[in-house]
């Protein structure tokens, strides 16, 4: 439009020029008009020519200008379409930041992780009620950091049973403290303080990880849970499903060993878990000022290459601290601790299916259990356990699901004994603590045991538990179990 | 004592034998976009989600959507995704090839940083997401298998690909009518 209007004044200009000319040609025409009339007529005729070409000229012009004025602003309107495609890309990517993963920035936030995870209980034996107790049982928070690409930090901190003062019963523990540095592919180091690769649950406790609202005897008192030692060790696993793990860590001490206790160690299937009673389980270590002048050794094997199946195994041997040597008889030779284990478990659709052995030794005990005759607690030379378990989903909605299931265990913390007839214990209804009228009968160390029961996860991060378990030997341990776990 | 341990020999001969390499990345996007789409060039997808496609796809996949973690490209017979879920507690990033079909094609684990849980990268775990597609039962223990020992990471990533899919059939395969 403004192109038409300024070509259309520009043309009227140009008319008013030639009229204009055409007058004053005119005048001087009429000033001489005998003699030079022809000659005059002919100038002007001339001179319209000369202008109307000049005309031509300048239309010519307006129109190429017209052309070039059209061109120019579609040009601009393209520009405009290209550079708002271009913020809406901008928009749709986020800065390259943000876009992956491994890019870790200069805070201290940017390479550390925080998780936890905590368990809940509360446990009533059904025929000793008087004994039902409830339980902040562990809660538990990890701090991680990533110091490049191939090392990290990783460590977990417990408070078991609430409450952690002289005076009280709760425990403050470091679980795990170590750097992995990774090689390759398939192997990394890593040094510190950290969980052993045995069975299916030492590694992966968190309660979202288990069935029943207590983790299972033979993974307990046959196999310590959580059973972490000092040391280092090389892991990874290869593309075909080979997971390997070997070691050189702290070992374990007897020389602490309670052959003398004045009551049972435990008079509830809770405290069998928690009083560190079974034969690992009280001569661990766990990195506490360890007695480190003799190292053990583990290797563990798994193969996960088939989706849904799991089978592995590991062993574990090493020279303990000698249990404290009778007056007048030497101990000679070492104490040797070995520990072997496998498992396997199989979770086809909406089934969970997982069994587990496991076998601990002690050798060169009897001239230690001999000089402690009559003894309720002489250290076992073979202790063992295994279980079987299988559970399976019957509901699942959004993040909800209930998976019942049934386990069936058996465990000895003492088959065998070298130089004692195995533990003497009272017999009958005798006392079973320091406080006054507190009678029962004094357990015996193995039992077979059912569970029945079942996890509702309100998320894969949060579960609710409930369980019976009934003992066979220990028929007063047979207990009703409500568990709350969360883990993240 | 010197401790009469015969393993003390194996971490030597494993520093022996290891070359240090780039471990916890064990692809990078550009080598997973060739692994599975050769040598053609694809064009940046731009993937922006109304707040109305965002629900849709929360509620058909059921697990929550971050705004700008998914990457996508167009390539000539299909589609390639970046996307990253959390693992236990740090991310995991994987590439995801769709077919033009919108059917899965393959699955590659680009980064895993976490000390548990890589057994993720094993093949045939992986390869059991091949050929699914949007509408397919894509769930732990309904069309997936786990792995035990890497439960949540397994877990995630089977979330995420069942987010992807309900992505691309809601945002990608119908794109919005033009504005």
């Amino acid at each position: 439009m403004k192109i038409q209007s300024k070509s259309g004044r520009n043309q009227s200009g140009v008319k008013l020029l030639i009229a204009a000319a055409v007058l004053s040609a005119s005048a001087t025409a009429a000033a001489d008009p005998a003699a030079n009339s022809a000659a005059v007529e002919q100038q002007l005729e001339q001179k319209v020519d000369e202008m109307s070409q000049q005309l031509q000229e300048l239309k010519a012009q307006l129109e190429q200008l017209k052309a070039q004025n059209q061109a120019l602003s579609q040009q601009q309107q393209q520009t405009q379409q290209v550079v708002q495609q271009q913020a809406a890309q901008q928009q749709a990517q986020p800065p390259p930041q943000a876009q992956t993963a491994s890019v870790r920035g200069s805070s201290l936030f940017d390479n550390l992780s925080l998780w936890g995870y905590g368990e809940v209980y509360y446990t009533r034996p059904i025929h000793e009620p008087n004994r039902t107790e409830a339980d902040l049982a562990r809660a538990v928070f990890g701090i991680g950091y990533t110091f490049d690409d191939r090392t990290s930090f990783n460590s977990e901190y417990e408070v078991e049973h609430a409450v952690s003062s002289a005076s009280d019963v709760g425990e403050f523990e470091v679980e795990q403290f170590y750097v992995d540095h990774q090689l390759t592919d398939w192997a990394t180091v890593r040094g510190g303080l950290f969980l052993m690769p045995f069975g299916l649950l030492n590694e992966h406790h968190e309660p979202t990880n288990f069935y029943g609202v207590q983790r299972n005897f033979v993974e307990t008192l046959i196999i310590p849970s959580t059973w972490r030692e000092g040391g280092f060790n090389f892991h990874g696993n290869t593309d075909i499903g080979i997971g390997w793990n070997v070691g050189l860590t702290t070992g374990q001490d007897l020389s602490k060993w309670n052959y003398a206790p004045e009551f049972p160690q435990y008079i509830t299937a809770l405290d069998m878990e928690d009083n560190d009673v079974a034969p690992l389980q009280a001569s661990h270590q766990e990195l506490a000022l360890a007695n480190a002048s003799h190292l053990a050794e583990y290797a563990a094997l798994s193969y996960t290459g088939v989706p849904g199946l799991n089978v592995g195994a590991a062993a574990f041997t090493g020279n303990a601290e000698k249990v404290a040597a009778p007056p007048n008889a030497p101990i000679n030779g070492d104490q040797r601790i070995t520990l072997w284990e496998t498992h396997a478990r199989w979770t086809p659709g909406k089934f969970d299916l997982s069994a587990l052995y496991a076998h601990g030794s002690i050798t060169n005990l009897a001239v230690a259990n001999a000089s402690n005759p009559g003894s309720p607690n002489p250290i076992p030379s073979a202790f063992y356990g295994y279980y079987a378990q299988g559970a399976y989903t019957v509901w699942q909605n959004n993040t909800y699901r209930i998976s019942p299931f049934v386990r069936w265990e058996k465990y000895s913390m003492g088959s065998r004994y070298e130089g004692s007839p195995g533990p003497i214990l009272p017999q009958g209804f005798v006392p079973v603590s320091a406080n006054p009228g507190d009678y029962g009968y004094w357990p015996v160390n193995h039992d077979r045991v059912w569970t029945y029961g079942a996890n509702f996860y309100v998320t894969p991060h949060v579960v609710l538990k409930a369980d019976y378990q009934s003992f066979q030997q220990n028929s007063n341990f047979s207990r009703f179990d409500l568990g709350l776990g969360l883990g993240f | 004592m010197i401790p009469s341990s015969r393993l003390l020999f194996l971490p030597l001969a494993a520093i022996a034998v290891c070359a240090p390499a780039q471990a916890t990345v064990y692809l990078s996007v550009d080598e997973a976009q060739k692994l599975m789409f050769g040598e053609q060039a694809l064009m940046p997808l731009p993937v922006v989600l109304t707040p109305e496609q965002t629900a849709a796809i929360e509620q058909d996949a059921g697990t929550k959507v971050y705004p700008g973690s998914l990457r996508a490209w167009k390539a000539a017979d299909g589609y390639f995704f970046v996307d990253a879920v959390i693992g236990k507690h740090d991310l995991i990033t994987y590439a995801v090839a769709l077919g033009a079909d919108g059917k899965v094609r393959q699955l590659e684990i680009l980064e895993y940083r976490e000390a548990y849980g890589s057994e993720v990268r094993n093949p045939r775990w992986r390869a059991q997401f091949n050929g699914k597609q949007h509408g397919d039962s894509v769930r732990i223990g309904d069309g997936i298998q786990n792995i035990s020992g890497a439960t949540l990471s397994s877990e995630h990533i089977t979330d995420g690909i069942r987010r992807l899919l309900a992505t691309y059939a809601i945002a990608i395969a119908q794109p919005p009518a033009q504005r």
